[in-house]
């Protein structure tokens, strides 16, 4: 690792790295901190812009975006009480209480604190745990390449919606779509329908702004005219934390850091669920329990501090066996691999120090989102106000492009357009977004790797027992499965349960 | 002007009441095992005209898109019968309520963004594309002030002029 630290170093510490890390705290914050606006979305929108970069500035600037949306979602919450992404709503429980006493300022440091601290432990495990998965992923093969895909798609398609079997039916529809255009090991066109401009697949930076940003422009119909503009509540307070605040925030921020690394490195878990555990975890062992949902300054620290820690670790997955943590990395791997570079132990061995400059950069992106927090949360507390009016054509305007610029060709723009109005469908079915995106983006890693283990095996499907990663996979996705299926029917039943109460 | 514009607006707020107690529910588990299943037919049916083999291979273009629909019709298949077990004993089964203004409105955000899309391409003039839409937008949520046209029209032209100047896209 230490032979790497210096060359990664010099390839980090450049005005241009500095430059795009900071404008994607910048951007990450404001669009977190306004509600609706998701940071996946602000992912997908921006993401044709780091196509035209290298990898380093390139996923410095997408980085960015992720660790000061885990930020910038606490801004909202605490303002005016509606988070701006779905992990924040844990922290508006005591962030905005809080406020309403008066200390917004200092409840907004709180946050700011605990997120940094989070985001830089999370980094921390990245750079000494990731090397030593990725050893552990080199002595993967096909077969056992194809069943982590398996289980990185089936705990995706689990969590994600109310029904499993949605959730799968969903991921089929994402690998399906992967197999449009050339096939990779023959070089025959595949369901292209006589559309010429098919055989080079579907881009999928192009279908994510359909399926994500468009649809969302589309769900505004859904929007009540009093949601078009709110209000933040003035900061007119010094913001001063005292000494016996600080004491008692310390011990949740590192017990929720510890939380949200662990939650963060299993795929499909990810931001909200590692603050709500958190926050639990932190009332259970609070000194003041009943001070939580009214104020509570471990409340905060805890919800932001694990909502932060799980931004390095998705990382883990991602970058050591190509498995996304969550939707917004899954987008992140494209970034990487149009710069060739692949996941896995190669990452870490012959592109080294590019792979260390960037994890040496996500502590660098916390340190840039402390210093924009610290200075610039007043500007970020004026947006939450942007009115809705102004917004979406803008994120319109945003999209058309993002979509015209990645092929420079308005064929992309009809096809964004097209999975707007399929995710549009899709919701009013309840059928989930997100094992579509991992789908799309597995799915080339996944079919190789299935037909070339079958290549070897010559078509005898044993060989996906064969190996003992095999099994231990094979394991893993049973009782992934088995827990799902578990936690889905006790929600049914509470559901139910509360459903007679009334 | 104003007086015109407060009649289309009265108007508006009438047809909006109206469809705003139109709603019609459908049951969703239902229409999406079957809308899927026809969707995976369709495809497994359409893969030998779309997908060329060769013969001589052990596992050609075809085999993985047909596991994935055969995984798909096998979870299409669990939906519906899940949902035809419960219409049998009785019990309720998960409905889905649509409201026809939300709907209506999406349709005319659609055809914002359509049209857009169309002045785009056919003009090849990316700025009129984003002035239509920005104008469209603000026109939807029936915007009065005229400081938002303003901006939002400065920002469409802004976002134009990063693209082309600062990006080199030319559109």
């Amino acid at each position: 690792m230490l032979e790497f630290i210096g060359p990664a170093s010099g390839l980090l510490f450049t005005l241009e790295n500095i430059f795009w890390i900071n404008i994607g705290v910048f951007i990450g914050s404001v669009f977190a901190a306004i509600p609706g606006l998701t940071v996946i979305l602000c992912v997908i929108l921006f993401l044709p812009l780091t196509y035209q970069m290298t990898a380093i500035p390139g996923m410095m600037f997408l980085l960015g975006i992720y660790c000061a949306g885990g930020y910038g979602g606490s801004v909202s919450a605490i303002l005016i009480n509606t988070p701006g992404t779905p992990h924040a709503a844990a922290t508006m429980l005591d962030g905005h209480p809080l406020s309403k006493q008066g200390r917004t300022k200092a409840a907004l440091k709180i946050a700011l604190y605990a997120s940094t601290f989070g985001g830089i432990f999370s980094a921390l495990m990245l750079l000494f745990l990731g090397p030593q998965v990725a050893r552990v992923a080199a002595q993967l093969g096909t077969a056992e390449y194809f069943m982590v895909c398996l289980f990185g798609l089936t705990i995706i398609a689990g969590v994600s919606g109310k029904s499993m079997i949605k959730g799968i039916i969903s991921a089929c529809i994402g690998l399906l779509l992967s197999c449009i255009g050339t096939d990779p090991m023959t070089g025959y066109d595949r369901l292209t329908f006589g559309v010429g401009r098919l055989y080079m697949g579907l881009d999928l930076a192009v279908c994510l702004i359909g399926l994500f940003a468009l649809v969302e422009i589309l769900a505004k119909a859904e929007l009540k005219p009093d949601a078009l503009r709110l209000d933040a509540k003035k900061m007119e307070d010094n913001g001063v934390i005292t000494k016996e605040e600080y004491k008692r925030i310390a011990r949740p921020v590192l017990l929720s850091s510890i939380i949200g690394s662990l939650v963060g490195i299993i795929p499909g878990t990810g931001a909200s669920e590692a603050s709500w555990f958190s926050y639990n975890t932190a009332k259970n062992m609070s000194k003041h329990p009943e001070e939580f949902g009214h104020g509570s300054v471990e409340g905060i620290a805890a919800a932001e501090a694990a909502n932060n820690a799980v931004t390095g670790a998705t990382l883990i997955p991602l970058l050591t066996l190509g498995i996304p943590g969550d939707g917004t990395v899954a987008i992140m791997l494209s970034a990487l691999m149009i710069n060739g570079l692949n996941p896995g132990l190669s990452l870490f061995t012959t592109d080294g120090d590019i792979m260390y400059a960037i994890m040496l950069g996500l502590i660098l992106v916390n340190l840039f989102m402390l210093l924009q927090g610290k200075f610039l949360t007043r500007l970020f507390a004026k947006v939450v106000s942007i009115p809705q009016e102004i917004l979406t054509p803008v994120i319109v305007i945003f999209c058309f492009a993002g979509a015209y610029s990645v092929n420079k060709n308005y064929f992309d723009v009809a096809v964004a357009l097209v999975f707007a109005i399929i995710a549009w469908v899709l919701r009013k079915l309840d059928m989930p977004a997100v094992p579509i995106l991992l789908g799309m983006v597995l799915g080339n890693m996944t079919e190789t790797n299935f037909r070339r283990a079958l290549h070897i095996s010559d078509g005898n499907p044993s060989i996906f027992f064969s190996s003992i990663y095999c099994i231990i996979f094979l394991v893993l996705i049973v009782v992934a499965v088995g827990t799902i299926v578990r936690g889905k029917l006790n929600e049914r039943k509470a559901a139910q349960a509360a459903g007679k109460e009334h | 002007m104003k007086q015109f514009i407060d009649r289309v607006d009265a108007r508006l707020d009438a047809w909006g009441e109206a469809l705003k107690r139109r709603e019609f529910r459908f049951p969703s588990d239902l229409t999406a095992g079957i809308v899927f299943a026809l969707v995976g037919i369709f495809m497994l049916l359409a893969m030998p005209s779309q997908i060329t083999v060769t013969g001589g291979d052990v596992v050609d273009g075809r085999a993985f898109p047909a596991l994935l629909m055969i995984v798909m019709l096998a979870g299409c298949a669990a939906l519906i019968g899940k949902e035809l077990v419960k219409l049998a004993r009785k019990q309720p089964i998960t409905w889905k309520t649509v409201n026809l203004l939300v709907e209506v409105k999406a349709l005319v955000i659609l055809g914002i963004l359509l049209v857009t899309y169309l002045l785009c391409k056919y003009t090849g003039l990316f700025v009129l594309g984003a002035v239509f839409c920005a104008l469209g937008f603000l026109v939807f949520f029936r915007c009065r002030k005229r400081s938002y046209y303003v901006i939002t029209l400065g920002l469409a032209a802004g976002i134009w002029c990063a693209f082309r100047f600062g990006l080199g896209v030319s559109f």
